[in-house]
């Protein structure tokens, strides 16, 4: 298969099978250049088993792929590309310096670039203060962060990152969210496989859902999650005129209105954003004050939980309703 | 190939190993220097026939190079048994192995290491203990360098063995199976002393195979040849000296073909191992 230029990932129909048991069955994708391509799905889904097959630590059962326009696993394009595993783990025995000082030299650096590309990494994730302290000594999340060190030596094009923010407290997962952004203004491709679905709402520029070993949605936000559904507007100042433009758009008032003339938050359904500045001026022409304006869609959460239970329904396991 | 090498050295050294096997040889060596020095003392009251007391030094080195065989053996195979199956375990090679390198580098760069580290402990306290008893006893083997060889060769032996397993089997399975191929040929190099005692060719013969399955057995009695005075080793090559010397019984040094062989053999399953690292799903 030839990966078009502007592809940093294609795969067809990749699986993989353990035994008896099949990891994934049809991983199916393309993930662009310079994008942030978000990796969801369940737990036992196949998200690691195919961030290990697009690594090539793992051979797949059938279907092929490219990474970097090479075959999976090619050692040439691995020297372009930087792995944070899901079990991050580095030699205890060493110091940062060491590690990073090691995996530069299997990168091929010359020695005088080792530790100065070494240092640009501690600075990126904020290690220098303890990079002379053994691994041993550091807490979970120093050790992600170091992880996170080890994937950025040598500016890689593509780095794959599985659950980069799982030891870190908010503020780490901030200065993460900040180095994602980072990496897409420096057009560094990046695959992150989150559980955390508002972090990948907030860094990804397309995503994919796996669920049962096989990719069933893919798209940017906006074709997954679909424009806005609802609008919801605080109006005040609603004589007659308004109250029956409200009824003809099926506004519905979150609460009575106050006698006051405080103004009230109502809902209106619509069919996509592009319809909001029609119904605002409706209503401005009929008299109302118009003090706020919020265009509402589905989180990403909300749509990940029903893809999953549609593809539940479809496999004939019918999730339990828990109300 | 060398970064995994010199990775191996540093864990080593930093893992405190290399502090442990010192302060043990320290130990060794003191002790058994006191007892040969006790035991010279109190051969020294007695008229001496040097015949004797070359006699009983070298059945003591025998034994102690015996002794020291077997804690080889045993710490070999454990020293590599979690080698490469430990790292894939705790994740470690997760980071390592999608770097730009062959899987047959990491297995060569580790064997390297380790192979470094029994060699040199071979030589080290091998050494130190035939010069300690040199210095007390006045006594030195007939060909302790070739001793030592042998003794380093059968650690080797081990060390591959169970490098091969680790590319496979959690360390400490791979650790069982190689002590106890280890100790199968054990087994099989008495059943051929005895088999050549009662004039059995058949266990002779199966013995004989179990030591090329395994060479240890094999290469340990080339250190028994090279540390055994002439005379015990002409013996050997008889039924009557086989029966008295029991298992220390050598009639002579191993054949070359058997060195070649076994040679071959290490080769032969450190390529395995390489092949097996490279098929395995990480």
């Amino acid at each position: 298969m030839t990966v078009a230029p502007d592809y940093a990932i294609e795969t067809i129909g990749l699986a993989k099978r353990y035994r008896t048991a099949m990891a994934l069955t049809d991983l199916t994708l393309t993930v662009r250049r310079g994008e942030i391509f978000g990796f969801l799905g369940p737990n036992g889904a196949g998200k690691t088993t195919a961030v290990k097959l697009l690594l090539g630590l793992t051979r797949p059962t059938s279907g092929a792929g490219e990474v970097l326009s090479a075959p999976l696993g090619d050692r040439a394009v691995r020297r372009r590309i930087g792995y944070l595993p899901e079990l991050f783990r580095y030699q205890e025995w060493l110091d940062a310096r060491e590690v990073l000082g090691f995996h530069a030299r299997l990168l091929g650096l010359a020695t005088t670039q080792r530790r100065d590309e070494s240092e640009r990494v501690l600075s990126i994730v904020g290690l220098t203060a303890r990079a002379h302290d053994r691994v041993g000594t550091y807490s979970k999340g120093m050790q992600q962060r170091l992880g996170l060190a080890v994937a950025l030596l040598g500016s890689p094009t593509l780095v794959f990152l599985d659950e980069p923010t799982s030891a870190l407290d908010p503020l780490g997962r901030h200065d993460v969210r900040v180095l994602i952004e980072g990496l897409r203004a420096a057009g560094t491709t990046v695959f992150l496989n989150s559980h955390l679905l508002t972090e990948v709402e907030r860094v990804c520029d397309r995503i994919a859902v796996v669920d049962r070993g096989k990719v069933v949605a893919a798209g940017s936000l906006n074709e997954l999650l679909g424009s806005a559904s609802l609008v919801r507007l605080q109006l005040g100042g609603i004589g007659p005129a308004a109250r029956d433009v409200l009824a003809r758009i099926g506004a519905r008032s979150e609460r009575a209105a106050a006698a006051n003339g405080t103004p009230v938050w109502y809902s209106v359904p619509t069919e996509s954003a592009d319809a909001i500045p029609a119904i605002v001026r409706q209503i401005v022409a009929a008299g109302a004050a118009v003090f706020a304006v919020e265009p509402q869609r589905a989180t990403l959460e909300e749509r990940f939980l029903e893809i999953l239970t549609e593809e539940c329904a479809v496999a004939g396991n019918h999730v339990a309703d828990p109300a | 190939m060398l970064a995994i090498t010199s990775l191996t050295l540093r864990e080593a050294s930093r893992r405190k190993v290399v502090a442990a096997a010192v302060a043990i040889a320290i130990v060794l060596i003191g002790l058994t220097g006191w007892g040969f020095w006790k035991l010279n003392a109190s051969l020294s009251g007695h008229a001496r026939d040097p015949a004797l007391v070359a006699g009983t030094f070298s059945v003591l080195v025998v034994m102690l190079a015996y002794m020291f065989s077997v804690a080889l053996a045993i710490g070999s195979a454990f020293l590599a048994a979690p080698a490469l199956s430990a790292d894939v375990d705790s994740g470690l090679l997760l980071a390592i192995l999608p770097r730009p390198l062959r899987r047959a580098d990491v297995v060569l760069g580790k064997w390297l290491g380790l192979a470094l580290l029994v060699i040199a402990f071979v030589l080290a306290v091998g050494g130190a203990e035939l010069g300690v008893i040199r210095l007390i006893a006045h006594y030195v083997p007939p060909h302790p360098l070739t001793a030592l060889a042998f003794l380093a060769a059968e650690s080797l032996v081990m060390l591959t063995l169970a490098l091969f397993f680790s590319s496979r089997l959690a360390p400490i399975a791979g650790g069982i199976i190689a002590i106890a191929l280890f100790g199968l040929a054990w087994i099989a190099g008495i059943a051929v002393t005895l088999a050549t005692t009662l004039g059995n060719a058949a266990l002779v013969h199966a013995g004989t195979i179990v030591s090329l399955i395994v060479p240890s057995d094999g290469l340990w009695r080339g250190a028994l040849a090279a540390l055994e005075p002439a005379v015990f080793v002409a013996s050997g090559a008889t039924a009557e000296g086989a029966r008295e010397f029991g298992p220390f019984a050598v009639s002579g040094p191993p054949p070359a073909a058997f060195l070649i062989w076994s040679a071959a053999w290490a080769m032969a399953i450190l390529a395995a191992a390489v092949l097996s690292f490279a098929k395995r799903d990480i």
